[in-house]
């Protein structure tokens, strides 16, 4: 099949940026990268991009395609090519580029030790068996084991645009492997030190991360387990965490969010005091709703209950995220196994 | 071009390559006290040991009764009788504690219901003992391996450097001594020597001699070629492993776990073949066997488009996604096929090297001061035909061992000085100006298909002689093509990886060339050198021994000549499964 490709070429010795168009034949079962292999090996010696596994595993080959991340080497070129399309490669997004489509992954892995990943403390040592750990509990931190840092949610991450010394959703992810993991013994000491600055609390919750990483490690529901975790332990002096849990407390109480009471319950009263401005003239747009009377549910026993009834359960932190993921079908082995039970009966 | 040629650091151990073996190696070698150094091509997570699937043989008899005595005689006989049996007992002995390090550092295995590490079956093993991680076990250990040398990184006294996407080039050979390695730094560009009292190679495989390989791309058996060129000899090069479900037209690996787990192999009349050829073991028979069972039916018209069937429909929806999710995605993903519904074309691909540099229990060489783990080593533990999920123990244990005994010479009185003459980098530049200054002629990956076609054609799963003998000259008439200099486009000094995989493609006929001469010589039929046409049987009397290749500059070709295999306590026996 005949694929035309756009991509913006970098030089970084001479500064100079190009957008080039190439167009090559290629087999029907292409990828992006065996398209790029092509652009290089007889249009293009100096074109320049990271490759190893060519099967979604070794994460080198992160990179975009209209604008969104996406790897190299999963992304088939058949519909795009029949469809007559010229996508434009770039380069992944947060980072420095280096030349082509190759980025400089260092502050990438700086954030990645800065939460010391690794397990914690004193289990180091071998002692001739090993630790004895339910299924059940490693699942916690199944979906986060799974990164192959590829980078794609860092390149994607409006936090990040806007701070970049947030730690970023790769390196939260990461640290959730270890916060949810039984055999660390270092949980809070961790929540602690990623419930400060540029930390959990810093994300936008705009879900790119999620929405583009290749091998589902949902990096924004990680981050989130890491602030129930934190809220768990006790861990909720950052304006993130009080933030959170005024919208229990509210949906709790009056079945809905009193938007005027939570700056107050966020910043506290002397830094409110200094927004009366800034609140008023919202008001005075029609942007918040008047305090009195205070916004209140019709049925707010039922949102009792349902607190309750949560609560009674006993399933708090990270492990009630995972146990909410389940049922929405969010964990792809069981929302697929559902689906082919029904195949099954169907049939 | 703007780089900087130069001496980048000293250290007491430099490790090349960061796989698993590199790692675990790394990681041994600083916990005895060296300053470690680190090269890598590719950053450590983008190693291909992460790509291994299946899971790691230890016996642990969580699953059922086993002992390191029944996993050495499985891989003994799994090796037809020439792995050296003094290195599988250390191998087997040594792997239940090697296993338990990596749980307390944090791998997250699969668990059985009590909460213990899970074994499931594997091919041509007596008893489950594969402990895995569903099915991306080696993606599990490459990031426990890279956590704890990054805890050294950050907490070791600067007691370890990991020079990422460094291709090393040539091995400094110095008073008979190997003292470091001429490296190109990929993303700044310019040639760095970095010089270790001792060095370990542990660079991994060569299935890109091949066109269908689960191999990555980064495969190109660089320390074997670099070691054969300063004058090392390699073991057992005609042993190439073809895996027996790899995806059609890809040749990316499903994992033996899926067998392992239950599922079928069928023909065109979907018939379970493998009854007709192992009768017992069936699809869970060594991968030799099962891969020349899938030839034979292919060759005899009952298979499609040169492919079998792995069917895995009867093992249910719940099991494939709770046990193989990551084959079903690249089944659907790479063949369109998803496995829960129907059945996926596979065929044999080349996926493992049983063969590289002679290296004794320890992963030391022939040359002082260097060390060789993992698969660019041969120990032999694997001898002509390697088990699944033997490799990656491998790596772990010889990886470790290497570690620590490079670290210990290297501390010792005789590792002492160890320098580097500043004339191999003058050496190395008036070497790398050579291949830069051709500014026409032929690109590279023309010879890299050339060579990848035919070696799969003419020395792939079932080989003749004439076939061989053809190849042989066919190789010959590609070096001429080669050596004439290969045009390499890019000038530039940033990330130029048309220079390095020119380079690469020179280590890929050097080593092709090792392995066809071996395989003609070896005129008998053993694991995975099989000819049915010729020498159909088993000839202990004539070939229980290992070949052996060296390379010799003046005829720019490789020589052969032979090596005893150790023997323990297990006699050859017929192999049936």
């Amino acid at each position: 099949m005949k694929v035309a490709l756009k991509i913006w070429r970098y030089d970084s010795s001479t500064g100079q940026r190009a957008l080039k168009e190439y167009e090559i034949d290629a087999p029907e079962e292409a990828t992006l990268l065996d398209c790029l292999d092509i652009v290089k090996d007889k249009r293009d010696g100096s074109l320049s991009y990271r490759k190893s596994c060519r099967m979604m595993i070794c994460g080198s080959c992160g990179m975009r395609m209209d604008g969104a991340a996406v790897l190299a080497c999963k992304t088939g070129m058949y519909d795009i090519a029949q469809a007559g399309k010229i996508p434009v490669i770039s380069a992944m997004g947060n980072l420095p580029i280096v030349k082509d489509l190759v980025v400089d992954m260092a502050s990438f892995w700086e954030k990645m030790r800065s939460v010391e990943p690794w397990l914690q403390p004193g289990l180091d040592a071998a002692t001739g068996k090993e630790n004895i750990v339910s299924q059940a509990q490693m699942a916690t931190v199944h979906k986060e084991s799974l990164c192959i840092n590829c980078g794609c949610c860092v390149s994607e991450c409006n936090s990040l645009e806007s701070d970049p010394d947030f730690t970023g959703p790769a390196a939260l992810a990461k640290a959730m492997r270890f916060v949810g993991d039984p055999r660390d013994g270092n949980a809070i000491e961790r929540l602690e030190k990623l419930s400060g600055q540029h930390g959990i609390w810093d994300c936008t919750r705009c879900y790119f991360c999620q929405e583009r990483c290749p091998k589902g490690v949902d990096p924004r529901d990680a981050i989130a387990k890491l602030g129930a975790e934190a809220m768990k332990f006790g861990i909720d002096s950052d304006m993130g965490a009080r933030h959170a849990k005024w919208f229990v407390t509210s949906a709790r109480t009056t079945g809905w969010l009193r938007e005027t009471e939570l700056v107050p319950k966020t910043q506290g009263i002397v830094k409110s005091i200094k927004e009366t401005k800034f609140a008023l003239d919202l008001a005075r747009k029609g942007k918040v709703p008047p305090p009195f009377p205070p916004h209140v549910a019709k049925n707010q026993k039922e949102a009792r209950l349902l607190y309750k009834l949560v609560k009674e359960q006993g399933v708090s932190g990270a492990a009630g995220i995972v146990q909410a993921e389940k049922a929405l079908g969010r964990i792809e082995f069981v929302k697929e196994a559902e689906h082919a039970k029904h195949e099954g009966a169907s049939k | 071009m703007v780089y900087v040629h130069g001496v980048e650091a000293m250290h007491d151990v430099l490790v090349i390559g960061a796989g698993c073996a590199g790692m675990r190696a790394a990681i041994e070698a600083h916990d005895a006290g060296a300053n470690v150094g680190v090269i890598s091509k590719l950053h450590p997570t983008r190693s291909h040991s992460g790509a291994a699937e299946g899971g790691i043989n230890a016996a642990l008899g969580n699953a059922a009764e086993d002992s390191p005595e029944k996993h050495a005689f499985d891989t003994v006989k799994g090796s037809d009788y020439i792995g050296d049996q003094d290195a599988i007992e250390i191998f087997t002995a040594e792997a239940p504690d090697d296993i338990y390090q990596l749980e307390h550092w944090g791998a997250v295995f699969s668990r059985n219901d009590q909460g213990k590490l899970a074994q499931r079956p594997f091919g041509a093993a007596g008893s489950p003992r594969t402990v895995y991680a569903a099915d991306i076990t080696g993606h599990v250990l490459i990031q426990v391996l890279y956590e704890q040398l990054q805890k050294r990184m950050v907490l070791g006294a600067d007691r370890m450097k990991v020079y990422e996407e460094y291709f090393a080039w040539q091995l400094v050979i110095n008073d008979g001594r190997c003292t470091g390695v001429v490296c190109w730094d990929l993303v700044r560009g310019g040639l760095k020597l970095i010089t270790g009292k001792s060095v370990i190679l542990a660079t991994g495989g060569a299935g890109r001699i091949f066109r269908t390989t689960t191999n990555a791309y980064a495969c190109t058996g660089d320390g074997m070629a670099m070691a054969l060129r300063a004058g090392l000899p390699l073991k057992d090069m005609e042993f190439m492993q073809f895996h027996p479900t790899t995806l059609y037209p890809s040749g990316i690996l499903l994992t033996e776990g899926c067998r392992g787990e239950g599922a079928y192999l069928i023909n065109t009349n979907g018939e379970r073949f493998m009854a007709k050829y192992a009768p017992n073991a069936m699809e869970l028979a060594s991968r030799d066997v099962v891969s020349r069972s899938e030839t034979t039916e292919i060759e005899e018209g009952r298979g499609e488009k040169g492919c079998v069937f792995l069917d895995m429909r009867h093992l249910g929806a719940e099991k494939i996604l709770t046990r193989l999710p990551g084959s079903r995605e690249l089944a659907m993903t790479y063949a369109g096929v998803d496995p829960i519904y129907e059945p996926v074309p596979v065929r044999p691909g080349a996926h493992y090297h049983m063969g590289g540099i002679d290296a004794d229990n320890d992963g030391k060489t022939a040359i002082d001061g260097l060390y060789a783990a993992g698969e660019v080593a041969c120990i032999s533990v694997h001898g002509a035909n390697r088990l699944g999920g033997n490799s990656l123990m491998e790596t772990i244990v010889f990886g470790r061992r290497s570690g620590r005994h490079a670290a210990e010479w290297a501390l010792s009185s005789a590792g002492n000085g160890g320098r580097a003459p500043a004339s191999v980098l003058t050496d190395a530049e008036r070497e790398l100006d050579k291949i830069l200054s051709v500014q026409s002629g032929e690109r590279p990956w023309q010879i890299r298909q050339d060579i990848g076609e035919s070696m799969l054609e003419n020395f792939g799963v079932f080989r003749r002689g004439e076939k061989m003998e053809a190849e042989v000259g066919i190789l010959e008439g590609l070096r001429e093509r080669f050596d004439k200099g290969v045009h390499v486009e890019d000038k530039g000094g940033v990330f130029n990886t048309d220079l390095t995989s020119a380079i690469e493609l020179g280590y890929v006929l050097d080593l092709a060339q090792c392995m066809v001469q071996a395989g003609v010589a070896r005129k008998e039929s053993r694991g995975a050198h099989a000819r049915p046409y010729d020498y159909p049987t088993r000839d202990d009397e004539n070939f229980m021994h290992h070949s052996i290749s060296t390379w010799n500059h003046e005829a720019n070709a490789p020589v052969l000549s032979t090596k005893d295999v150790r023997v323990t306590k297990w006699e050859p026996m017929e192999r049936k499964y």
